[in-house]
């Protein structure tokens, strides 16, 4: 793969990584547990779904093609989205430790772009860190609270610690073409930024009363966990389908209309 | 069945520096800080925004409605309003 490849595989995995979370997120609009969080997870959604189309910009300036025609008529088992993103929404304490694991992931992949020698992928990741500071900011304080708060909301949160730290280390499985680009110093190596999450998420879910699969210690070669790889080689979950199918529903019944 | 609501904060909004602080509605949540981030994502979504304050309902110390004597304006105060007193003719020096 040649470094103009690599790019474009870098920034549609980048895009699609944010444009589905952004829509599983959507699906809490009317139905998250307190109001207040009906409408945080709606901003997150739409700051996500940004997210993405800055990155679609820069792979529009790459190949010509505009971020709608790659959002919405692309069929789905074209996305190189991770796992974590695709699964459904399941229930509030899933939705958190899920946001969190991903904007833990964001925090160091993007500290990394920022320094990135390639100006327009730096420049989108300065521009977008302070959001996604927020984001773990508001994720994080979730965890630490839903972690102790009840016997209940502990047992719920455990669960989905469960159910998603194998599918986050999903986010972290080598991108076709990264180390082209890794080696020119353009972004990091996907590697790096896992060990860094792990750094990262443990203490915090330690500090909340939740167990991990893995200690801070042992990091990601110690782990028994399964990774969930195979989104970045375009091999998908049974999920992925129907979330693209209704993101794409209506612009695909008249594509280019202007709204 | 147990209360499970979290408590009400009063929220006040400031849209720049030096501006008063106004209030703009109330959220739940379940403690100070999270009370600061429910606020920044109600209020300083659309509006501009430089500083929240977060106050517990339970803390603001109001008057009550039906003290009758408390706000009482039985005889005539038109000599304190402002509109009292004749403004100049409207445009007499604007040429």
């Amino acid at each position: 793969m040649n470094k103009e490849q690599a790019l474009q595989s870098y920034l549609l995995a980048l895009a699609d990584d944010e444009l589905i979370l952004g829509h599983r997120d959507a699906e809490w609009t009317g139905h998250a547990p307190l109001i207040e969080e009906d409408i945080a997870f709606s901003n997150i959604a739409q700051d996500e779904i940004g997210h993405a189309q800055s990155w679609l910009r820069v792979y529009e300036s790459l190949t010509g093609t505009d971020p709608d025609t790659v959002a919405f008529l692309r069929d789905h088992n074209e996305f190189t989205c991770c796992h974590l993103v695709q699964m459904p929404k399941g229930d509030w304490a899933y939705t958190i430790v899920r946001q969190f694991f991903f904007d833990a992931a964001e925090i160091v992949r993007l500290g990394y772009l920022k320094q990135s020698v390639y100006d327009p992928i730096r420049e989108i990741a300065v521009k977008i860190y302070p959001e996604e500071q927020y984001h773990l900011l508001h994720t994080q304080g979730n965890v630490e609270r839903l972690g102790d708060a009840t016997e209940e909301s502990h047992r719920r949160m455990q669960r989905a610690v469960d159910e998603a730290f194998g599918q986050a280390l999903g986010l972290f499985e080598s991108i076709p073409g990264e180390d082209v680009l890794a080696d020119e110093n353009i972004v990091p190596d996907s590697k790096t930024i896992e060990n860094e999450w792990l750094q990262f998420v443990v203490p915090v879910l330690k500090r909340s009363g939740l167990r991990s699969p893995v200690d801070e210690t042992n990091g990601s070669g110690g782990t028994d966990v399964k990774s969930w790889y195979g989104g970045r080689q375009k091999e998908h979950t049974g999920h992925l389908k129907q979330i693209v199918t209704d993101m794409q529903q209506v612009y695909r019944m008249i594509p280019g209309a202007k709204w | 069945m147990n209360d499970t609501q979290l408590p009400i904060w009063e929220v006040f909004h400031q849209e720049k520096r030096g501006a008063p602080h106004v209030h703009v509605g109330a959220v739940h949540a379940s403690d100070e800080e999270m009370a600061l981030r429910m606020a920044k994502e109600q209020f300083a979504r659309r509006l501009e925004c430089v500083s929240l304050w977060v106050v517990r309902e339970e803390h603001v110390v109001r008057t009550n409605y039906d003290d009758p004597f408390f706000f009482a304006r039985n005889t005539d105060k038109r000599y304190r309003e402002v509109h009292g007193f004749p403004a100049p003719l409207k445009g007499k020096h604007s040429e």
